[in-house]
């Protein structure tokens, strides 16, 4: 390698370099169209696909910038490209040795300058118009927890009219059209309560009471993930939106507030009802559940958890996914018919609950059978000294096989 | 075989070792003596050695922060991985993070700022040498010390960022987090230490002739870098002492129950967290805006612009912090104040990228493997700058925050900035340190998978983002993975093994390396025909730099001192008047006959060494603590109290013979 | 921007004038020596061809030069490279810098927790305002008295040196005495560290700027040694200044700290 074979730009193989003008703005290019084209497809949390008002907004503001910023890219890489090709050494004298020129770079500062003017000004609108809280039609409450979240609904006017507050965990149904506000907190550590189709995320953080909008245009199941690190669990911490027509909505409510009907006696329902309040009911309330006194039993989740709570089990086959909505309770055939339906179809599929064909025997059992080992928690009894020997998630119960069953039977008639 | 070559010499006799003899005073006060050998580099104070010190754990950290990644994308590569359990997942993320932020990248620019600071200033040591020292072992054993967390019970999981209350005990019960905050506490140090003696370097150490603003833009760059670090680091001090106090002492400040907001870690963490990301680029600005003229064959194109703008970014960037925390609920006037502050910190970074282009534009450019990397680094941080612009529209950010699209983003602008820009130093300035070139084949094989890889690797993660993966889990499933061929599948099998691609080129760079050792023949004293000071020296360059202090007269003295402009008017024609052969001659000839360099030291190490046993003590038995800081202050008095000089550490130039008029272009008769 | 004329050769030593020894300017203290607190042998470089000096390393505390070697370089044709002020003392200046976000960071605590302490004591009622405001005065008269200690070495007055500093440390310690009786009786009255967030951020913020007050106080006391072994003076005098510097920083902390924490009512 010499000074002089450097400067003429021959290596020292003595092989002229290689022009590299065709590779890299390709790839650039490309990286454009797939980062354009990114939206195309149905994940379920695809951020491009806005189902709502506020989502929408979001959007309309976000792909204009997206391209401004892939045009910017194509005439940065082009210039680039455009000097690799032209002023590579090919021999000619050293170069005139501008040290800058002042108006150029002026203008080229005020450039972008405006640029960004030109999207501050609609950032600022749009921030404010997603903060207001005036409107709201229906209030939701959500509280999240290692590794799950609770919904409910306080009595309000809103929402149609709820009379008496829902407590719910993982999915969030929802009314069409109408402006919900999610106010939501946490119990233990950060979480963020994110619905991707619908707005943005939030952070649900304990001892504060943040607030988002959320709204659907049409009937539909929205997933979402809690979307801030909160521990082992955080991957599996789902949970969905569930927007429903009005009227479909109204008969979600109606049965939400049923009152309890205790299985007929002895059925396998009824045993797994003894079972469930020997084993379960502790922690997860069953609402109007009597003890064997006939005095109605309240869960105590606060003397075996460290956040102080667990899921209601009173509708649990009402919805369909459990475990932090980690898991279906639907089979794969009737999930996708479910998630999949058209908007008009959905709202009946949606109420028609968990039916027994379509029940997800396999990671229902998987769970009561061993939930510690489905779903990393911190259960092990022998390793809770820190959180003063509470659970955080469900423990290991060491039910049977025999036990599992009737807890099943009883489940399914808690729709 | 040495692992730097001697240097040879451009016109006269090499230069001599000096003899030392023991100092004999004050007995086990004596100062260390040796000049070769192991112990030559533990008690070094030698900006240089220190450099390279820095340089090598650096490198070290990057493969340990490598692998880690590696498991990371081994566990993401296909859904419901079974590669890691969730427990080592959240492990490997946090020091993942960890290793790459404050063990690698933060001690790699130290390493080219402490090799190249001094020399680029014609200075011929830092200000505080022996804290120099100090600070290079403090940063070893802090980084030492938080990897032993991974067989001391587990290594901290709350990620790098460790929100409370998540970082609280009740959430985290082992010892990792303790380790990782009382660790960062050490590693602080260094940077604290560093930054004061690089700040009164360049502002106190110039040569003769170098004005603010002849320095050259790699040295403004660590200049600014270095404030940076004076401000931010006490903050991330306080975040993580009020961390240690509550999982230590049972203080209660990020305690929800007692009444704690858990912004306020936020909020601190972030004030420091921000600037952080600029002192991690910053560097790479500064090394780029050198290699990229050179390998042009001209002057960097606007450098007040450049260096105003670095300035300029290092000031907006305290103003940017709750950028990150746009989804907490901090209100939408607060969010609106950063979102636009954050746009505004897009204007002089974006001067920068303009800069760089026009610097080429009109060139003869010549593309050695540095200038690929320089190349390369323009293209990549553009992309990552811009997707940076998209995250600054808070609205779309809670969208994507908290996703891949955000790690695509800061890998972008850290991969393909940082760790690009580092690689450009190490092909630019490895002969200067080294005395040989790296290979320039092993080398554009070294660039090109390290590229294709590095986009494999991280262009996927803007899709997967934007389709609403997030991070910082320990798997993803096939029912939130779409379909079609956009679908995340997909594209975290092609992260995967873009990810395994990238380890292949990085295996090439250290094959490279230890080729060169072995094969390469030495390297001239300037092959790539270059601008700045730290070119006037033999290679390497000898332990005090410079025979004699260069006096500057123009930004880019040694270009100048090269070639002449003879054009008549308006035209420019350029002749070489000089070879850096004959420069370096006519310095040796004037060489300075007394030259006192720093002496090396034992406290620097010894009183290093304190710190990793005070935060053993800290975290685990609280005598050892005791021990630890009898240590520290012990040698703080020996520090203080060793005699100032070795014996006979000045070099004598040898004096050249009469009448071979080897010394200088002409010399005496 | 500058364009200075290029292809001027190496230096301006023209050519014939005497290669080996000394060229263009003297071996200049400014360029040729390290600048550390004790690297260098004070008083210029040795004659050319003379044997370097065996250093018995007693005598050699040293600091960096100051006015020699301004006027050394202004003499070769001013000089853009320094900032005027010693290495030790712009380093002591940025160190006082960084301290200011540490205790910032300490203080905003404070301020966002003070009050926080729901059940227990709070501040309106634990702060005793006439005990503190006593070691307050205290600790402000120190830095009173470490501006005559400047003063005094700075006219090469030893004994009112060691007398001056030996009171600053001495009202220093008085306050850090007067800080931990006030810590003892807080303890007492119940308010542990770990009792509210009020007492944790007032504690790890006052308890910070004590053991900096207690630094302090040590480094006066090694400077009452250094001065008693006639170690610092002319231009050695400068490292009571930067200690100086130091002590009125804690001063400064101090006034800022009563005023949040104990003087506006929470």
């Amino acid at each position: 390698m010499t000074v002089a074979g450097t400067l003429a730009g021959v290596l020292p193989s003595g092989r002229r370099q290689p022009i590299l003008r065709s590779s890299r703005p390709a790839l650039a290019l490309g990286g454009v169209i797939l980062l354009v084209a990114g939206c195309a497809e149905d994940a379920p949390q695809d951020t491009w696909q806005p189902a709502g008002p506020n989502a929408q907004k979001i959007h309309n503001l976000q792909w204009p910038v997206f391209a401004i910023a892939g045009v910017v890219m194509l005439i940065v890489m082009a210039a680039i490209g455009w000097a690799i090709f032209k002023y590579r050494d090919r021999g000619q004298p050293l170069p005139k040795q501008t040290h800058g020129r002042p108006t150029l770079e002026i203008a080229l500062t005020i450039l972008p300058a405006l640029i960004l003017i030109g999207v501050a000004v609609p950032t600022v609108g749009t921030l404010f118009a997603l903060a207001e809280t005036d409107d709201t039609e229906c209030y939701i409450n959500v509280t999240g927890q290692q590794w799950w979240w609770e919904v409910d609904y306080p009595a309000q006017d809103g929402c149609g009219g709820i009379a008496e507050p829902i407590v719910s965990s993982g999915q969030m149904v929802i009314p069409i059209g109408t402006k919900v506000l999610v106010r939501g907190t946490s119990r233990d550590v950060i979480h963020s309560w994110w619905i991707p189709a619908l707005n943005g995320k939030r952070d649900m953080v304990p001892g504060r009471l943040q607030t988002v909008r959320l709204e659907a245009d049409e009937p539909g199941i929205y997933a979402g993930q809690c979307t801030e690190f909160c521990g082992l669990s955080h991957a599996n911490m789902r949970m969905e939106v569930v927007a429903l027509s009005p009227e479909d909505f109204a008969t979600w409510k109606e049965r939400q507030l049923a009152p309890y009907e205790a299985p007929a006696a002895d059925t396998l329902a009824a045993e797994g009802e003894a079972t469930f309040l020997g084993q379960c009911a502790r922690c997860h309330q069953v609402n109007g559940i009597l003890d064997a006194d006939g005095v109605p039993f309240i869960s105590q989740p606060e003397l075996y958890v460290y956040s102080e709570a667990a899921p209601n089990l009173t509708h649990l086959m009402s919805r369909n996914t459990f475990a932090g909505a980690s898991w279906d309770l639907l089979i794969p055939a009737c999930r996708s018919e479910v998630w999949g339906a058209p908007p008009e179809e959905f709202g009946a599929l949606y109420l028609q609950g968990i039916t027994p064909e379509c029940l997800n025997q396999v990671d229902l059992r998987e769970w009561l059978r061993n939930a510690p080992a489905k779903k990393p928690m911190y259960a092990d009894p022998t390793e809770l000294a820190a959180t003063d020997d509470k659970t955080r998630g469900m423990p290991y119960l060491a039910l049977s096989e025999e036990q599992i069953d009737q807890v099943i039977a009883y489940l399914m008639e808690r729709q | 075989m040495a692992i730097i070559e001697r240097p040879v010499p451009a016109t006269v006799a090499g230069p001599v070792a000096p003899t030392v003899t023991p100092s004999s005073s004050l007995g086990v006060f004596r100062r260390p003596v040796t000049s070769s050998g192991w112990t030559s580099w533990v008690f070094t104070v030698d900006h240089k050695k220190i450099g390279i010190m820095y340089g090598v754990s650096a490198m070290v950290f990057f493969l340990v922060g490598g692998i880690e990644a590696l498991l990371i994308r081994a566990q993401l590569a296909a859904a419901d991985g079974t590669v890691l359990t969730a427990d080592v997942y959240n492990q490997m993320f946090t020091m993942h993070a960890t290793s790459m932020v404050f063990l690698f990248a933060m001690p790699m620019a130290a390493a080219f700022g402490n090799y190249f600071l001094p020399l680029q200033l014609g200075a011929r040591d830092v200000a505080f040498p022996r804290i120099n020292a100090f600070g290079f072992w403090s940063f070893l054993f802090g980084a030492i010390f938080i990897n032993t967390s991974w067989i001391l019970g587990g290594a901290a999981d709350g990620g790098w960022f460790m929100y409370a209350p998540n970082s609280g005990v009740p959430f985290s019960p082992t010892n990792g987090i303790d380790m990782w905050a009382v660790g960062l506490v050490i590693t602080g140090i260094a940077s604290q230490t560093g930054a004061i003696n690089l700040i009164v370097t360049a502002l106190n150490m110039r040569t003769r002739g170098m004005s603010l603003m002849r320095m050259p833009v790699f040295t403004w760059m660590i200049l600014v870098v270095q404030f940076l670090l004076l401000f931010a680091i006490p903050v991330i001090t306080v975040a993580l002492t009020l961390l240690i106090f509550q999982r230590q002492f049972g203080a209660t400040f990020f305690s929800v129950d007692a009444g704690a907001d858990p912004l306020l870690w936020q909020h601190l963490f972030w004030i420091f967290g921000h600037p952080e990301v600029y002192i991690l680029v910053l560097p790479s600005f500064g090394i780029i805006s050198e290699v990229l003229p050179v390998f042009s064959r001209k002057p960097l194109f606007g450098y007040p612009f450049v260096v105003f703008s670095g300035a300029a970014i290092g000031f907006v960037g305290w103003g940017v912090w709750a950028h990150h925390m746009f989804a907490s609920g901090l209100g939408p006037v607060s969010v609106a104040v950063f979102s636009v502050s954050t746009m505004v910190i897009a204007v002089p970074t974006g001067v920068k990228i303009i800069n760089w282009t026009l610097t080429m534009w009109g060139g003869k450019l010549v593309f050695s493997t540095a200038m690929l990397f320089a190349i390369g680094l323009v293209v990549q941080f553009t992309i990552g700058g811009l997707s940076g612009v998209t995250h600054s529209v808070a609205p779309s950010d809670t969208q994507q925050t908290d996703t891949y699209y955000i790690v695509a983003h800061f890998h972008y602008v850290l991969f393909g900035g940082a760790v690009l820009s580092f690689f450009a130093g190490f092909y630019y300035w490895w002969p200067k340190v080294f005395g040989k070139c790296l290979s320039e084949r092993l080398g554009k094989w070294n660039f090109w998978l390290m590229i294709v890889g590095m986009n494999m690797t991280f262009g996927p993660m803007h899709i997967t983002g934007l389709q609403g993966q997030p991070r910082r889990m320990y798997i993803w499933t096939e029912e939130r993975a779409g379909e079609g061929f956009f679908n995340i599948a997909f594209w975290n099998r092609i992260s995967s093994i873009g990810a395994f691609i990238l380890a292949v080129g990085i295996l090439l760079f250290l094959i490279n390396v230890v080729y060169t050792h072995r094969r390469a023949p030495i390297a001239p004293l300037d092959p790539w025909d270059a601008r700045t000071l730290e070119w006037m020296t033999t290679s390497p360059p000898k332990e005090h730099n410079f025979d004699s202090l260069p006096t500057v007269h123009a930004l880019d003295e040694f270009f100048h001192r090269k070639y002449e402009d003879v054009g008549q008017g308006d035209e420019h024609d350029l002749r070489q008047v000089a070879t850096a052969e004959e420069i370096l001659a006519e310095q040796e000839a004037n060489a300075d006959h007394h030259i006192h360099l720093p002496s090396p030291s034992y406290w620097p190490i010894v009183l290093a060494f304190s710190l990793p046993i005070i935060g053993y003590g800290i975290v685990f038995e609280r005598v050892i603590a005791i021990v630890g800081a009898v240590i520290l202050v012990l040698a703080m008095f020996g520090w203080a109290l060793e005699p100032s000089v070795a014996d006979d550490s000045d070099y004598d130039p040898p004096e050249p013979e009469p009448g071979t008029g080897l010394a200088t272009v002409g010399s005496t008769a | 921007m500058s364009d200075a004329g290029a292809g001027r050769p190496a230096d301006e030593k023209t050519p014939g004038e005497g290669a080996p020894d000394l060229g263009n300017e003297p071996a200049d203290t400014t360029n040729t020596v390290t600048e550390t607190i004790d690297e260098i042998p004070m008083g210029g470089v040795p004659e050319p061809g003379a044997t370097p000096t065996v250093d018995t390393g007693e005598e050699r505390t040293h600091l960096t030069d100051m006015p020699e070697e301004t006027a050394d370089r202004d003499a070769h044709g001013g000089d853009a490279g320094t900032t005027g002020i010693s290495n030790n003392k712009l380093a002591m200046w940025l160190f006082l810098g960084s301290e200011c976000l540490l205790f910032g960071g300490l203080i905003s605590t404070y301020m966002l927790y003070r009050g926080r302490h729901s059940g227990s004591l709070g501040p309106d009622q634990i702060y005793d305002l006439p005990f503190t405001s006593v070691s307050s005065f205290v600790l402000l008269m120190s830095s009173l008295t470490m501006v005559l200690a400047v003063s005094s070495v700075a006219r090469g007055d030893i004994r009112n040196t060691k007398l001056w500093l030996c009171i600053t440390a001495l009202l220093g310690a008085t306050f850090v005495g007067g800080q931990v009786y006030e810590f003892t009786t807080f303890y007492r009255e119940g308010l542990g560290f770990t009792t509210s967030l009020f007492s944790s951020s007032f504690y790890t913020l006052t308890g910070f700027h004590g053991v900096h007050v207690t630094v302090g106080i040590i480094m006066l006391l090694a400077l009452v040694g250094m001065v008693s072994r006639d170690r610092v003076t002319g231009d050695r005098s400068e490292v009571v200044e930067l200690v100086g510097l130091y002590w009125h920083f804690v001063d400064i902390v101090w006034i800022v700290i009563f005023t949040l924490v104990y003087l506006i009512p929470a």
